[in-house]
C-alpha cells in the first residue's frame, strides 16, 4: 500500500549538509494503523511531509496505493494529494471564515464536485465524526476536540488511501485526546483506511498496533509490517 | 457524483465557488479594501467624467450648427471706409456654377436702424434676405405671415420675437397690422417670427431683427445691395479652402470679406476641449496607477496573512492554478467594486460639469460600462504578481506560518 525505498532528505545548512532523513525504507500495508515515534527533531514530520507529497525527497523511491510517484511538479502532487491523502494537523488548520461543512468540503471543491453534492457528502462525513448538529458553525464556535473532528472529517471526505496525522492530539487535553484517538481507531477499523500518526504520547503510541521509531533520521524500529 | 479530477487546472475549483470565496474574503478585509478602492475610484471617475464631458461638449458644439449644418460658410463684407459696401449680384449668382463645391448661396442685405412704434423704440438689425433663407434657417411666422413673393418692394416687415416684444408698450402690443417707423418710412408689420435658437453662423440675431423685402432695401439699409452670404457646400467639402476661393472671387474693391466656416470654429472649440481632456486623462491615469499599486499591496498583505490558508488549500489539493485563480479573482473583484463606484462618481461629476457649463446633461452609456471593465483590467494586471506569489508558496512553510 505504501512503500518507501532508500528515501533521503537533506537540508543545506551554511556549513554542511544536514541529513534529516537518511536512507529510510518503509512499507505499510492497507488498513494498518501506525504510530510514528521518536525524539523531537528526529525527522518524523519530514517523513510525513514526504509521504504526503508536500515535500520532495532528495533521492529514493516512493509508492502510494501501488502508484509510484514520478512527477513532483506542484500541479501533479496537488492532484495526487487530493485523491490519495488526507491530512490532520496538530493545529487543526480550519479556515476561520468557513463553516464546519464548508471546511470539510474543501477537498471536494478541488475535485470539481458541485456545491450541493459537496454539502451532502460533507454533512454525512460530519455526522460520522459525531458533529451532525454543528455543520453550520464556524470553527471559532467549536471546542478544540470538535475542531479536530472537523479536520478528521475533512481528511476523510474524499475517501483517500492514506490518513496522515502529525501530532493530532498535541493541542488537546488527555480526555479529548483519547476521544479523538478512539475516533481515528474506529474510522480505521470501519473504513479500512491506512493511518500514519506522529505522536509524543507514549500511552497513545503503545495503544497502536504498530510503532515506527525514528532516531536521527533513520528508522530504528518497525520499518516492516509485522507478520500478522 | 463524479470524483474525478478535471483535466484543466483552471477548473480545479469552480469559478462560482471561487467568486463566492473571493467575495467573502474581501468583505472580511473591510476598511483596507476600501482604501485601495479609493485610487481606482478616483481614476475611473475622472476618466468617465472626461469622456462624458467630451461627449456633451461635442453635442453642445454641434447644436451651434444644428440649423445650418457644418458644411456652411458665412461671408460678410466689411466696408473699408464710410461708404457702404455691396457684393456683386452676378458674381454671387455665378458661384454655384463656377465652384463645384458650392451647392447654394443665399444673399442678404443687412444693416441696423432704430424702429419706433408709438412711444416705444428699439435698435434693430434689419435684414433683407433672398426668399430661400426662411426655408434654410427654418424661420416661420408665429403670428401673421411671412413676406410674400409679390411684395418685393412693399413696405412690409416681419419682426423677430424679441423685437416685437421690445416695441410693444404697456398700452399697445405690436403685432400683425401695427405700423412701424423704420428709417423714416412707415412699414406695416405683417408677421412676428417664432423664436429662433441663435447659432454661430447666423448673420443677424433673428430674434432681435426686422425682416424686410430685398427689392427696395435701399430705403433703410445704406447701399441696399447684398453684403452677407450663406454658402452651402457639398457635404465633406474642405470649407477653409472653399472660403478662400470664394473670397478671392467676391472681395469688393471698397472693402474686405470676413469668412466664418463651421469646421474651423468646431476645430478651435475641440482644441480648447482637448487641453481640458488631457488634464483629466492625466489625473485618471495617475490615480489608476496609484489604485493599482494599492490593490497589489492589499493583495500581497492578504497573501502574507493567509499563508496557513494557502498551505491548507494546497495540502487538500488546490493546484497552483486554483490558488492563482482565487487571488486573481479577489484582485479583480476588488478593483471592479472601485470601478463601479468610480462610474457612479464619474456620472455625478459629468452632471456637475454639465450644469456648471450650462449644457444639457447626457451620458454615453458605454462610458459607464467602461469603469468596471478598466478597473477589472487593472485588477488583473496588478493582482497577477500577488496571485503568482501565493501559488508559489511552499505548502510546508505556509502551514507553519503564524
Ligand atoms: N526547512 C528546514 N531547514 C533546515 N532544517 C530543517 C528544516 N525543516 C526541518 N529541519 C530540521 O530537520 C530535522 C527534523 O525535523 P522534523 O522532521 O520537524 O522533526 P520532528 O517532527 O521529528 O520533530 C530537525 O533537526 C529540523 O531542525
Ligand atoms: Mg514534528
Amino acid at each position: 500500500m505504501l512503500r518507501l525505498e532508500r528515501i533521503c532528505r537533506q537540508y543545506n545548512a551554511p556549513a554542511r549538509t544536514l541529513a534529516v532523513l537518511d536512507t529510510v525504507t518503509l512499507s505499510v500495508e492497507r488498513g494498518e494503523f501506525c504510530a510514528i515515534v521518536g525524539p523531537s527533531g528526529s525527522g518524523k514530520s519530514t517523513l510525513l511531509n514526504i509521504i504526503g507529497l508536500l515535500d520532495r525527497p532528495c533521492s529514493g523511491r516512493l509508492e502510494i496505493g501501488g502508484e509510484a510517484i514520478r512527477s513532483w511538479t506542484p500541479h501533479a502532487t496537488a492532484s495526487l494529494r487530493n485523491r490519495l491523502i488526507g491530512f490532520v494537523f496538530q493545529s487543526f488548520q480550519l479556515l476561520p471564515r468557513l463553516t464546519a461543512w464548508q471546511n470539510v468540503a474543501l477537498p471536494l471543491q478541488y475535485r470539481g464536485v458541485a456545491r450541493p453534492a459537496r454539502r451532502e457528502v460533507a454533512e454525512a462525513m460530519l455526522a460520522r465524526v459525531g458533529l451532525a448538529a454543528w455543520s453550520d458553525h464556524l470553527p471559532s464556535q467549536l471546542s478544540g476536540g470538535q475542531c479536530q473532528r472537523v479536520a478528521i472529517a475533512r481528511a476523510l471526505v474524499g475517501q483517500p488511501q492514506l490518513l496522515l496525522a502529525d501530532e493530532p492530539t498535541g493541542s488537546l487535553d488527555s480526555a479529548t485526546s483519547r476521544e479523538v484517538m478512539a475516533l481515528l481507531r474506529s474510522l480505521n477499523a470501519e473504513l479500512g483506511i491506512t493511518v500514519l500518526m506522529v505522536t509524543h504520547d507514549q500511552e497513545l503510541a503503545a495503544s497502536c498496533p504498530r510503532q515506527i521509531r525514528l532516531r536521527d533520521g533513520r528508522i530504528v524500529e518497525g520499518s516492516e509490517a509485522r507478520a500478522a | 457524483m463524479t470524483m474525478d479530477t478535471p483535466a484543466a487546472p483552471w477548473l480545479d475549483s469552480h469559478v462560482p465557488d471561487t467568486l463566492a470565496e473571493a467575495w467573502t474574503n474581501l468583505r472580511a478585509q473591510g476598511r483596507r479594501s476600501a482604501l485601495a478602492l479609493l485610487g481606482i475610484l478616483i481614476g475611473t471617475a475622472s476618466i468617465i467624467a472626461m469622456l462624458n464631458s467630451g461627449h456633451m461638449a461635442q453635442r453642445e458644439s454641434l447644436k451651434l450648427f444644428a440649423k445650418l449644418g457644418i458644411d456652411m460658410l458665412q461671408i460678410q463684407a466689411v466696408p473699408a471706409g464710410d461708404a457702404p459696401v455691396a457684393l456683386s449680384r452676378t458674381a454671387i449668382a455665378a458661384l454655384p456654377v463656377v465652384d463645384p463645391e458650392v451647392l447654394e448661396v443665399i444673399a442678404l442685405a443687412t444693416g441696423r436702424a432704430t424702429a419706433r412704434a408709438g412711444a416705444a423704440s428699439a435698435d434693430l438689425a434689419i435684414f433683407a434676405p433672398a426668399p430661400a433663407l426662411a426655408r434654410m434657417v427654418g424661420l416661420v411666422a408665429a403670428r401673421g405671415r411671412m413676406l410674400g413673393a409679390a411684395e418685393d418692394c412693399a413696405l412690409s416687415v416681419v419682426l423677430g420675437a424679441d423685437a416685437a416684444r421690445a416695441l410693444s408698450g404697456p398700452a399697445a402690443a405690436v403685432g400683425p397690422g401695427s405700423v412701424l417707423l423704420l428709417g423714416g418710412y412707415g412699414f406695416t408689420v405683417v408677421g412676428v417670427l417664432a423664436p429662433v435658437r441663435p447659432e454661430t453662423l447666423d448673420p443677424v440675431n433673428y430674434n432681435m431683427a426686422a425682416m424686410i423685402p430685398p427689392g427696395c432695401a435701399r430705403r433703410v439699409i445704406p447701399g441696399g445691395g447684398p453684403n452677407a452670404l450663406l454658402v452651402r457646400l457639398q457635404p465633406g467639402a474642405d470649407s477653409k479652402a472653399a472660403g478662400a476661393r470664394i473670397s478671392a472671387r467676391l472681395t469688393p474693391r471698397e472693402g474686405t470679406l470676413t469668412v466664418l466656416d463651421a469646421q474651423s470654429i468646431l476645430a478651435t472649440m475641440q482644441a480648447q476641449k482637448a487641453v481640458h481632456s488631457r488634464m483629466l486623462i492625466a489625473i485618471g491615469a495617475v490615480s489608476l496607477l496609484v489604485g493599482g499599486v494599492g490593490v497589489m499591496n492589499v493583495m500581497l498583505m492578504s497573501v502574507m496573512e493567509r499563508q496557513r490558508e494557502i498551505g491548507l488549500r494546497a495540502a487538500t489539493g488546490a493546484s497552483p492554478g486554483a490558488l492563482r485563480l482565487l487571488f486573481l479573482t479577489e484582485a479583480v473583484l476588488l478593483s471592479m467594486a472601485g470601478g463601479i463606484a468610480g462610474s457612479l462618481l464619474g456620472a455625478g461629476i459629468s452632471y456637475a460639469i454639465a450644469s456648471g457649463s450650462g449644457w444639457d446633461f447626457d451620458l454615453a452609456p458605454w462610458t459607464l460600462a467602461l469603469g468596471p471593465v478598466v478597473a477589472g483590467g487593472m485588477g488583473l494586471v496588478f493582482g497577477l504578481y500577488p496571485a503568482i506569489s501565493a501559488a508559489r508558496l511552499n505548502p510546508i512553510d505556509a502551514l507553519r506560518a503564524d
